[in-house]
């Protein structure tokens, strides 16, 4: 189980991290 | 090394398509806007300004909220509804949050349970909803981003035309969004209720999406 905590975290980090930038980009360019 | 392969291959498999489909729509998208540019005689953007611009952004966003709402909406609407014959759907008679000996919670537990399914209160409460909880999350932030990202190209469009720009409220407000919105919610809802619908009279030997293949057509939630 632990490869698939493994996948697990890697999709919820990939996940978090598009929404921070992208929330990040559409605050901050204007 | 193989293990891990073999142990992770759906999530593996999507992970790599999503990454290279991804690629695929950043190169399509910047060529696509250079052509635009060329032919309105601006200046073409390098790769690397595109895929970090609100434009690229708010199309990845735009897609990504549609594909979790459809996700967090069916989560939550099986819970309550039934579809007869549906391999998506439970059994008739279940309809409703169940009762904890069926969701083995509290004293009904197994020792392999997670431990937030045991221990009751709220932590019991929480996790019971953790999955649609999530989703639902990461729809409400992409939605939320696609706004804010979308509203950027809007109000570029705008300054290129020499027409006003507009606040983040007015954005949400505007046909622009909703355009942008309802285009790919509609094609996540008809594809929800193709497959909730299709897979009572078709079957797909081997996937767990389809019922087995000699199931009765009546045969409701019965994964093969």
């Amino acid at each position: 189980m632990r490869s698939v905590r493994l996948m697990f975290a890697i999709y919820l980090v990939l996940i978090v991290a598009g929404l921070a930038y992208a929330i990040a980009l559409g605050i901050l360019e204007h | 090394m193989l293990r891990f392969v073999r142990d992770n291959g759906l999530s593996l498999a999507f992970g790599a398509v999503f990454l290279a489909t991804l690629v695929g729509q950043a190169i399509s998208g910047a060529d696509t806007f250079n052509h635009a540019q060329a032919l309105h005689n601006g200046d073409p953007i390098s790769f690397g300004h595109y895929v970090t611009s609100a434009l690229f952004w708010a199309d990845v966003m735009e897609n990504w909220q549609s594909e979790y709402l459809q996700f967090t909406l069916y989560i939550f609407a099986t819970i309550w509804l039934i579809q007869k014959g549906s391999n998506e759907s439970k059994k008739p008679g279940r309809a409703g949050r169940e009762s904890a000996e069926q969701q083995l919670l509290g004293e009904h537990a197994s020792p392999d349970s997670p431990r937030w399914a045991g221990v009751g209160g709220w932590r019991t409460a929480l996790y019971s909803n953790s999955l649609l909880m999530v989703m639902g999350a990461i729809w409400i932030a992409s939605w939320l981003a696609q706004s804010l990202a979308g509203r950027i190209v809007y109000n570029a469009d705008q300054l290129d035309h020499q027409a006003p720009t507009v606040s983040w409220p007015t954005y949400v407000t505007t046909s622009d969004f909703w355009n942008r919105t309802l285009q790919n919610w509609q094609s996540e809802f008809l594809a929800v209720g193709s497959m909730v619908i299709l897979s009572v009279y078709l079957r797909q030997r081997g996937s767990p999406e389809s019922k087995p293949v000699g199931a009765p057509h009546s045969e409701t939630a019965s994964s093969g």
